[in-house]
Parts: C-alpha cells; structure tokens; sequence
C-alpha cells in the first residue's frame, strides 16, 4: 500500500525512538507467526514481524497450527488474531 | 511480515479524524480515559491528540503495570534480591523503579544477582540451569501477564522445580476502575477500555460502567487507526444516547475472553483482601497472591520481607497522574528533577507510563499550545 506510514515516519522523531521499545512487555501485546510446534509441552517457536524469534506457550489456544498468527504477553499466546495473514 | 499496516494507514486516519469533528457537539467538552498504559504510549507515539478536536481531551488511567507498584513492594523485592543464593528475576522496567533506598538496578550494582527476563518462562529456565540457587521470579502486570506467570507455575510444579519461587504482584483491573468511578474529583464521559486485558477477561467485566456509573466503554486495539476509531464510538454513543460495552478490537478480543487462561488463573491465583496501588492506596480485592495448592511456590512465604509501607515522595504527583486528575506536566517535578533517566515517579519508568510518554513524545506538542 502506497499510502501506508511506517511506525518511524508516523512516530514523532526526537532521536530517541528506537531506545522506547517496551521491556515491560506486560501491556504490549506482540503478534506472532508459529513457524514450528512442540505440542508435547504446548510449546511453539514464533517469529515476530522482524523476524525475531522466541519460544512461546501455547496451552491457552486450542488447535493452534503452524502459520497461525497469535497475540503473544510476556511469552504466551493469548488469542488467535482473526483475518490477520501472516 | 506485517500485521498492522492498515492500522496505521495515514489518510484513513485523517477520514476518522473528520468523522469525529462532525460528530461532536460544538460547545461540550469530552473527557475521555483510556485505562491502558499501551494505549497512551500509542496516543504519544504517533499524535493521535493532535488529530482530535480541540474539545476532545483524552486522560490517562492507571494501566501502566509498572507504574501501579508501591514503593513498598520494590524495597520488599530488593530484600529477596539480597537474600544468600538468591537469583533475583524481573522484566527490565522493574529495574528502575525507585523503593526508599534505590532500585533493583542499584541492588545489583551492590553485589545482588539480578537478571532482566523477557518472561516468566526465562527465568524457569534459569531456575533448571543453576539447581544450586534459588530463583524468584517477580511477577507483576495486570490479567494479560497473569495467566503467563500462571502456566511457568504450573510447569515448575509439573516438572518438579524446587528452586523456583514467585513474588507475585499481579493486579486485576476492574477495582481500580470502580475506584476510579467513586472519585469525586473526576468527571469523565467514557472509557477507552483496556485491548488485550480484554483478550484474557473478555469485554463482560467492562458492563459494570455503563450498567452502574452511565459511561460508555469501547475495548480498543493500539493502532493509531484503532484508538481513532474508539474515540469515534464513544463520542457517537453520547451523541445517540446510547450507553454500552462495544468491541472494536473483534480481530483479537472475543467478547467472553479466554476461558482456559481464566481457569488456571482461577486455579493458581488467589485474590488477596486489599493491594497498594501507588497514589491510589489500598483497594480491595484488588492483587492476586498464590493460591493455597502453589503456596510451596510462593517466594512471599519463603523469605521474610521488609512489608512496609513507603509513603510516595512529596514532590512527586503519580497518583494524580494515574487518576487523570492531573496531565504529566502539570507535576511540580516533570522534566526538571524527574527525567526518564533519573526517575522519582513511577510514570516516569516505564515507557508505557503517561510521563515517560508525554516527556518522550508530547513535551513538544504542549509548548505549542502555550505560545
């Protein structure tokens, strides 16, 4: 999409942006894609939009499958994200 | 991989900008909260006020999950931390918060073992790699890191961890909504609810505030496009009358919530009588602590603990913050003696709290205003 504003060009610029990523990560939600299941102990590795990846619990989704996009808190997923492609 | 771009799509942005002027009535003054601490950082980030009419003033409430802790639970923690054998676990914002003498990060720098995770899973693990130690975990955050904490219990349980404790701080979000509504310095025409405290307890608790106190409430995602079009809804409610729970949040928040995360929630956790809340005081039924059946896993019960109750400093206004009753800067100490850098408040911590994000995002704006 042409008229699509990235979140640095959106984000107002005071050379600082880029140090306020949350480490908290207790209210910031973080979709991921599963790109590999662990079903025996609900887990699942999953990449982030930047291709982050990370283990993540998944014991709170039924039928979660390999390329599902999941909303993740502090290291589980929480919901499947609906009509979001990954 | 992109997930949000549509969220963040300028012009339509602009289309709901224009749909919210026509919609407010000329002369009435809208005061809107948005309960969740992402949802401020967002406003901030990307100018969703500027995009408001003038007449449309948002406020921030008390979901930064960081900047709820009192004081007197971070000195409580640096006392475990110092414990012999101890490893100390936390997320990285907690490092910095201010007890009465310094933070974790200050702690550490004393010779305490203290180490930043980026989930409770993380610090299980580290539980398993040094069997020698004892590992607690510091669990805080509101119904969305509380089912997480939960199933890394469950799991140390399962898998027989025995060096592995929690000092649980979890928090559940409805009491200090009610509080909020009982107080009489503040008049507010709705509510900007909380997205993915949402996906775990479903928009059904949220009835209460239109049912009991009259207000609108609209479950919101974090997008720009999201936050505008929740202010949409709420300012179209009162225009109509209208006084309900809606969900604009449907792709990620079902109206019920998530069953199996409120079950081992309801079988780990616990709700404890009353919690401080910073600035608010003590609420009722308010903070989670283990149940009886994790009670071996309770670091609370492992470790005796300072329990003290700290008095916030008198310069600094976080509870009036985190009631809306005051805007950041209108804090005696914002930006001078209280930077992100050197915080004295909570808010001025994490970069979901209102401080940080009016310091980092809106001190420009405001100067704007003045001239």
């Amino acid at each position: 999409m042409s008229n699509v504003v990235s979140s640095s060009e959106l984000a107002r610029t005071d050379g600082r942006d880029e140090a306020f990523h949350c480490l908290t990560c207790s209210d910031e939600g973080v979709c991921m894609r599963v790109v590999k299941l662990d079903t025996a102990r609900d887990l699942a590795l999953c990449e982030d939009e930047n291709g982050a990846r990370s283990t993540v619990e998944i014991a709170l989704i039924d039928g979660v499958a390999t390329g599902d996009t999941v909303l993740v808190h502090a290291g589980t997923a929480l919901a499947r994200a609906e009509g979001m492609a990954a | 991989m992109k997930f949000v771009d549509e969220f963040r799509d300028a012009e339509l942005g602009r289309v709901l900008a224009h749909e919210i002027l026509g919609a407010v009535e000329p002369g009435r003054h809208y005061k809107i909260m948005e309960v969740c601490g992402g949802h401020t950082h967002s406003i901030y980030k990307y100018g969703v006020d500027d995009l408001l009419p003038a007449n449309v003033e948002l406020v921030h409430g008390p979901g930064c999950p960081v900047c709820v802790i009192p004081m007197g639970r971070v000195d409580d923690a640096i006392a475990m931390a110092h414990e012999p054998g101890v490893i100390f676990t936390c997320f990285g914002d907690m490092m910095r918060v201010p007890g009465s003498h310094g933070t974790l990060t200050d702690a550490s720098a004393e010779g305490a073992d203290i180490r930043m995770v980026y989930s409770p899973l993380d610090a299980l693990r580290i539980a398993k790699q040094n069997p020698d130690r004892t590992v607690v975990f510091f669990a805080i955050g509101f119904e969305t890191t509380a089912p997480s904490t939960a199933l890394t219990l469950k799991r140390a349980k399962a898998e027989g961890v025995p060096n592995f404790f929690c000092f649980c701080n979890h928090v559940t979000i409805v009491p200090p909504l009610r509080a909020l509504l009982e107080s009489p310095d503040l008049r507010l025409d709705g509510f900007i609810g909380p997205g993915h405290v949402s996906t775990v307890v479903g928009a059904r608790p949220l009835e209460f505030i239109p049912a009991d106190y009259g207000k609108p409430v609209v479950v919101s995602g974090f997008e720009p496009v999201d936050i505008l079009q929740s202010v949409l809804m709420i300012v179209r409610q009162l225009a109509a009358g209208r006084c309900e729970v809606e969900n604009q949040y449907k792709r990620i928040v079902p109206y019920e919530g998530n069953l199996a995360a409120l079950k081992i929630m309801s079988e780990v956790f616990a709700l404890r009588p009353h919690f401080e809340w910073r600035g608010l005081g003590f609420i009722s039924h308010s903070g989670l602590k283990l149940s009886e059946d994790y009670a071996d896993l309770d670091a609370e019960r492992r470790y005796t603990i300072p329990n003290v109750r700290i008095a916030d400093p008198k310069a600094c206004q976080c509870g009036e913050v985190l009631k809306g009753v005051i805007k950041p800067f209108e804090c005696k100490v914002f930006g001078t003696a209280c930077t992100p850098e050197r915080p004295i408040g909570t808010c001025m911590v994490s970069s979901e709290g209102a401080c940080a994000a009016y310091y980092n995002y809106g001190r420009f704006a405001r100067e704007k205003q003045l001239v």
